[in-house]
């Protein structure tokens, strides 16, 4: 391994580390801007306590976690039952790294130009679509090991919802696909650049796409109104009835970076990943502070849709398995099928 | 470095596909399968095809064992009894493994001695614009009988699946008779019996006959 190959590496270590540390910090956040919004939707005040205005509120959270009891259940399969929470978070965290979290940009002292982004390969979004169906399996073999009928219950409803929702989410990209002509992720953003950084693909032309996209992606993340996995009021806690302190934290984590990472996806593909109007006309191409106004509205479109998470949270009820399944397939479907039709066409006729 | 990659991931490959066929427990089979495939879409990483591995993680890690897993939870399969296979699998099995050992040596030895070099690893075989272009270019036609291969199989599976089934016009129904006959079903040949009823679906069949009906919604509690 000469210097170069080294470097290279060292960098791409500490790329990942900033931006799973940032990421983790943001997800620590959201849990408590979820319970901060839901107390205002619910009339009271939420967390307020630990820190300033309850700002230390997520740490005390993960101490309480890691110093609770860790029971085991006696007749659980230990193997698969240690495995499932591993492989939620494992695949939860993973696609992080092919999301451009910024533009090109010249850093300074070092001569050198570089993409902020982690990993840029050709198949990017295949990948992301790859490690999210694995994710499956922490859910389906949690519920299956703890030797639980509710866990089972659980467990049973997420695979059938998650295996459901899936084909309407991958439906749903395909238009922007088709548009962009590319799996790549950075090259997807570049191209919603046009019209100095208006050029965002739920304005042209996919409007339906992202409609049919935000609600798969939250029956995805198993988050009301579609959380059947683990509703509270018919299944204990679902398929995590058995799992306690730590193990119960690596859900619990895995559930809100999955928010986070699909939030990022819509981001990416529909609102124009990094690109804020305007701001390349006024700090210039490669700046320094272009790419901080860039990285700045990434997290801001983020932000909007983890907002709107815990919005349908505080004001939905849950739906019924039938309905659930018969939206998926009777409503979305279609509607996926109908929005690639359209675009396609459009395509061939070369309106775009 | 390639090298080491190679290693690591072909024997988690080969030992995965040795838990398969090893543990008696089908989970445990499911999830051993799965790292076959997840190993399996690391080497075809390392050969420059990213569009296949991502496809193999996304079809069979994340779709088709998705749904053996989901029947094996669902039918809560017991764990499989020890008992005395049939005999004449184990020198099968010894002889289908020294054939592969023989295929395997064959094609080395063949690789090294060949007067062809070998083209650099940079190819853009493996990318996805390039396999778009071939399987809508020059194998379109074994694509698209694929697709109406699966298609048919689809429409198969849920006309199995089907619980109403609509008879041929004029379809008639003898009551107490045990099955279908071939004269009723086929309205063309001439009926001898004059309490033949006249029947349109599958379920009306079944109402004649008295077969009770497990997904009437009115029994259903």
């Amino acid at each position: 391994m000469d210097w170069q190959t080294l470097r290279d590496v060292v960098l791409q270590f500490v790329a990942i580390t900033v931006a799973f540390t940032v990421v983790l910090l943001i997800v620590a956040y959201t849990v408590l801007a979820e319970r901060r919004v839901l107390g205002l939707i619910q009339g009271r005040l939420g967390p307020n306590r630990v820190g300033f205005g309850g700002s230390l509120q997520p740490f005390a959270d993960l101490l309480k976690f890691i110093l609770k009891e860790d029971i085991v259940p006696d007749k659980s399969t230990r193997f698969v039952y240690f495995l499932a929470p591993v492989i939620a978070t494992m695949a939860a965290l993973m696609t992080m790294i092919v999301y451009p979290f910024g533009p090109e940009v010249n850093l300074p002292f070092l001569q050198r130009t570089t993409q902020l982004v982690i990993a840029r390969f050709d198949v990017a979004l295949l990948y992301v679509l790859g490690v999210t169906s694995v994710g499956v399996y922490g859910i389906a073999l949690a519920g299956w090991s703890s030797n639980n009928k509710y866990s089972l219950m659980g467990g049973l409803r997420s695979s059938a919802q998650m295996i459901s929702y899936e084909l309407s989410l991958g439906l749903a990209l395909i238009g922007v696909i088709l548009q962009s002509g590319t799996l790549d992720l950075y090259r997807i953003v570049e191209l919603q650049s046009r019209w100095h950084g208006c050029g965002w693909f739920i304005l042209w032309l996919q409007p339906l796409g992202f409609f049919i996209y935000l609600m798969s992606a939250i029956a995805e993340t198993n988050r009301v109104p579609f959380d059947l996995p683990e509703a509270e009021t018919e299944l204990v806690a679902g398929f995590h009835t058995e799992y306690s302190a730590m193990k119960f934290a690596l859900f619990f984590l895995a559930e809100y970076i999955n928010m986070f990472t699909v939030s990022m996806l819509a981001t990416t593909l529909f609102l124009g990943g990094w690109n804020v109007p305007f701001a390349e006309d006024l700090f210039g191409r490669g700046t320094l502070l272009f790419a901080l106004v860039s990285v700045i509205g990434f997290l801001v479109k983020i932000c909007f849709f983890l907002f709107l998470y815990i919005w349908l949270r505080g004001t939905l009820p849950r739906f019924r398995f039938d309905q659930l399944m018969n939206f998926g397939w009777k409503f979305l479907l279609p509607l996926a099928l109908v929005n690639i039709f359209i675009t396609a066409t459009l395509i061939f006729l070369n309106v775009l | 470095m390639l090298a080491l990659l190679f290693i690591l991931f072909a024997g988690i490959a080969i030992g995965s596909a040795i838990a398969v066929v090893a543990q008696r427990n089908p989970l445990y089979s499911a999830i051993s399968l799965i790292g076959v495939f997840i190993s399996l879409a690391c080497l075809y990483v390392m050969l420059a095809a990213p569009f296949l591995a991502a496809v193999q993680v996304i079809v069979y890690a994340g779709a088709i064992m998705v749904l053996v897993v989901f029947v094996i939870m669902l039918l809560n399969v017991e764990q499989e009894e020890r008992r005395t296979r049939l005999s004449f699998l184990v020198p099968a099995a010894v002889g289908l493994a020294a054939l592969l050992i023989a295929e395997v040596t064959f094609i080395l030895y063949w690789v090294q001695v060949s007067p062809v070099t070998p083209a650099g690893n940079v190819s853009d075989t493996g990318l996805t614009a390039s396999i778009g272009t071939g399987l809508f270019t020059t194998y379109l036609l074994p694509f698209e009988i694929t697709s109406i291969l699966l298609l048919m199989a689809i429409v198969g599976a849920m006309t199995l699946a089907r619980r109403t089934a609509e008879l041929p016009p004029g379809a008639r129904v003898v009551p107490g008779a045990q099955v279908l006959a071939l004269n009723i079903i086929d309205p063309t040949v001439p009926l001898d019996d004059t309490t033949a009823i006249e029947a349109h679906t599958t379920v009306e069949v079944a109402k004649i006959l008295g077969i009770p009906d497990d997904h009437d919604p009115a029994r259903r509690d």
